[in-house]
């Protein structure tokens, strides 16, 4: 099932896997969050676990800060910093409510949780502490920064674009244009809009500028879908990774492909094999050279016995990730 | 009626008004003259298909049909083959070739005969929603056959819905006479509908001469299978369009054109309405709705009303799955009742099934219900109090405390435990970070506009590209 271009990581999580993400500055470190209730550090070219520190229940997500803190919430409702060189446990603060979002923004040097409280928290890395909480419609289920702007997906299809640096009001307020639950949004490296997904196997591009003629540009498409036996099986897309050059993006879905998309000649690039299980989280490294695919049952069907969950570290090519011929 | 069977209208375009043999390469022709998208050269359904198409995929307005002739390119009717063709065109065509028909000197006899017989046979199964019957012609003939049925949905009053009762009678023509006699008391049922009055005495006279009528109107017979199927299911919103449809004398007829819906994707929203008030309905036993994605088409909506029947339907698919959904659900169901019972998602259709539990709330919230994970939740007091118990460091004491005291002035950050804001980062503007959005922005916001109430921030472009 591994080639020599793929391995899978070992002494992974005891459980379901919740994200995964590569360091800003290096391909060689992997933070991984898990139901286990441990976030892990793995060292990518060794294929060894550096460390894990734990939570008080399952971890939702985690993000880096800079290279040395990690950064992670769960459904204790707290938000916790660890500093990997020393191995120090900090909590920042909390939610009223599980966190399920954890993400960074060097623009401005904030990070941002967003929570099923219904609200997103803006914290002050270096201090650390809190520093303004903002109400959302309905709980939060993903988010995505693109520069100084946030992108807040939350339940009821609603989308909300905040400023970062003015977050007294909302600066756009937009519905999903699936028509099914948001399950991820990832913003364009090149921060002019952003890819978001919904759980019936759907993924819409949108742009920011919402003048019409950037607007027009607008579209959305089906994937992860199969038939099988006449009836096809639409499945939930979970996540999304922007390869940080190129402006294209993978999906992984609950159907345990991954699929790299072109979204500018509306092509897709290649497909992988088909994982074990659904593909809950993807990233690229940042110099686009290596994606990391967690491959982790996500309770679609219930939860009934599955295959092992696992991550995938994947050798990835130009071709399969470069649009083409543009 | 041999004869009169040639003289049955061939089938024909109406936008371009050539002449088919076979109604199914009029399909092929209308998907490739008419119904191809100019950008992609994808064959669209419908008029109303080709224009969404292209509004949706390459966002360019269509304003008319390609390839039709002039007065004939309304992109709005939805005509598929020989259905939906509006009446007045269909009339005018019937005289245009009768006309010719005329000129051509064949047979020139009752005119008024075959006028009649053309509508009946269009009435033939593959058009009977969408052509006219004039209501006067046949619908005193279909009486007696109605008589004798007490058929509940007949729509009171409405002396021309009869031919759908028909079914019940399948033997009609030759029976006719023998039924006769039975009719005072079969009639009794139908007093109550159908004012008895003018309709029924003039009819029944008529009868027993009028065997031959009743033959020359037995293709209105063709209504018969769609009936007992409205009238059952009754309770369904999506079966009621064919009753309407039937029970209509006038030549309205609201066409549901199979092609639009299936064009419009297999989640249509007046399918999808009629299956998520039955999902919510079979909610707890899923089972069903596995067993019902073996049901094909309308069955749909029907086998679910009776709630019983549709497991029996397709074994093989409903057998393996129930298994995994049970467990499933009773395992998700205990922790349900600790949140408001959520909005329930329809996740299957005839031809689709969407891999997600019913509730439409995120998998990581119906996963945090588990019981394995709900005993590790501590309350909220505890997540602010303790000490994380082990981490593997032990954590760091004065930053716990922080995170407590800070509870209270989680809105005014700047004045919290940690001190003055001039202590933020360089870059990071306190200022701009006020939770009520009064410090001035220190970068003019997004196009350099004033600040916006949140509404006109809704460019009404978001909803031009509509959904997908």
């Amino acid at each position: 099932m591994t080639g020599s271009n793929e391995f899978k990581l070992n002494q992974g999580p005891d459980d379901s896997i919740s994200a995964v993400k590569f360091s800003p500055n290096s391909s060689q470190f992997l933070l991984v969050s898990s139901w286990d209730s441990t976030v892990r550090l793995y060292d990518v070219g060794g294929n060894t676990m550096r460390m894990k520190y734990q939570h008080l229940a399952p971890v939702l997500d985690c993000a880096f800060y800079d290279p040395t803190r990690a950064w992670s919430g769960g459904l204790d409702n707290q938000l916790k910093m660890h500093d990997l060189n020393t191995d120090q446990d900090t909590i920042v603060g909390t939610h009223e409510a599980p966190i399920r979002c954890v993400e960074y923004c060097p623009e401005v040097n904030v990070m941002v949780t967003g929570s099923w409280d219904m609200s997103v928290r803006l914290w002050d890395p270096r201090t650390p502490c809190n520093a303004g909480t903002f109400t959302q419609p309905e709980k939060v289920y993903t988010l995505s920064v693109a520069g100084d702007r946030l992108i807040v997906g939350t339940a009821g299809r609603r989308v909300l674009v905040w400023d970062l640096r003015n977050m007294g009001y909302v600066q756009q307020r937009r519905e999903s244009s699936l028509k099914y639950q948001t399950r991820c949004i990832r913003a364009f490296p090149n921060k002019q809009g952003y890819v978001l997904s919904s759980i019936e196997g759907r993924v819409a591009v949108e742009y920011l500028d919402p003048s019409l003629e950037v607007q027009k540009k607008k579209y959305a498409f089906k994937c992860h879908r199969l038939k099988e036996n006449g009836i096809e099986q639409v499945y939930p897309v979970n996540a999304i990774s922007f390869h940080s050059i190129h402006n294209t993006f993978a999906t992984g879905g609950s159907d345990g492909f991954v699929n790299i998309w072109d979204p500018f000649n509306k092509k897709r690039l290649c497909q992988f094999h088909r994982y074990p299980t659904s593909i809950a989280s993807l990233s690229f490294s940042g110099d686009g050279s290596l994606l990391a695919i967690a491959s982790s049952y996500m309770q679609e069907q219930g939860d009934i016995t599955h295959p092992p969950d696992a991550i995938y570290i994947r050798q990835v090519t130009d071709a399969e990730t470069k649009p083409k011929s543009t | 009626m041999g004869r009169k069977k040639k003289k049955q209208m061939k089938p024909w375009c109406w936008y371009c008004n050539r002449d088919f043999d076979d109604e199914k390469i009029l399909i092929q022709h209308q998907k490739a003259k008419h119904f191809k998208c100019h950008i992609c050269h994808k064959k669209l359904y419908t008029g109303p298909g080709l224009a969404i198409h292209c509004m949706q995929v390459h966002k360019e307005t269509i304003d008319g049909v390609p390839n039709a002739i002039p007065g004939r390119t309304d992109i709005e009717l939805e005509i598929y083959g020989m259905e939906g063709i509006p009446e007045k065109d269909m009339e005018e065509r019937r005289r245009v070739l009768e006309q010719k028909t005329q000129e051509n000197q064949k047979k020139k006899q009752n005119q008024d005969d075959s006028d009649e017989d053309d509508d009946d046979e269009e009435a033939g199964p593959s058009f009977q929603q969408a052509t006219a019957q004039p209501p006067a012609a046949y619908a005193p003939m279909a009486q007696p056959g109605m008589a004798p049925v007490p058929t509940p949905g007949m729509p009171p009053g409405s002396y021309s819905g009869m031919p759908p009762m028909m079914p019940a009678v399948p033997p009609m023509m030759p029976g006719m006479p023998p039924v006769m006699p039975g009719m005072p008391p079969g009639m009794m049922p139908m007093g109550g509908m159908m004012p008895p009055g003018p309709g029924m005495p003039p009819m029944m006279p008529g009868m027993p001469p009028g065997m031959p009528p009743p033959m020359g109107h037995r293709p209105g017979m063709n209504h018969m299978p769609q009936a007992p199927a409205s009238t059952t299911s009754g309770m369904i919103p999506r079966a009621a369009t064919p009753a309407a449809t039937v029970a209509a004398p006038q030549p309205v007829v609201t066409k549901p054109l199979f092609p639009s819906a299936g064009q419009m994707g297999t989640r249509a929203p007046s399918t999808s309405s009629a299956s998520s008030s039955m999902d919510t309905l079979s909610a707890p036993s899923k089972p069903l709705s596995q067993a019902q994605q073996g049901v094909p088409g309308a069955a749909v909506g029907l086998s679910a009303s009776s709630s019983a029947a549709p497991k029996a339907t397709f074994p093989a698919y409903s057998q393996p799955a129930p298994s995994a959904a049970n467990t499933g659900s009773t395992v998700a169901k205990p922790a349900t009742p600790i949140t408001s019972k959520p909005a329930t998602l329809t996740t299957t259709s005839a031809t689709s099934k969407l891999i997600h539990p019913d509730e439409d709330i995120s998998l990581e919230e119906l996963r945090a219900q588990l019981p394995r994970y709900q005993c590790k939740i501590p309350s909220t007091a505890q997540a602010h109090i303790s000490t994380p118990p082990v981490g593997p460091m032990g954590g760091v004491m004065p930053a716990q405390q922080g995170a407590s005291s800070q509870q209270p002035g989680t809105r005014h950050p700047m004045h919290g435990p940690y001190g003055t804001p001039s202590q933020a980062v360089p870059g990071y503007v306190p200022g701009a970070m006020s939770p009520y959005g009064q410090g001035p922005p220190m970068v003019p916001p997004y196009q350099g506009a004033p600040p916006r109430p949140p509404m006109a921030m809704r460019p009404p472009v978001m909803s031009q590209g509509g959904r997908y």
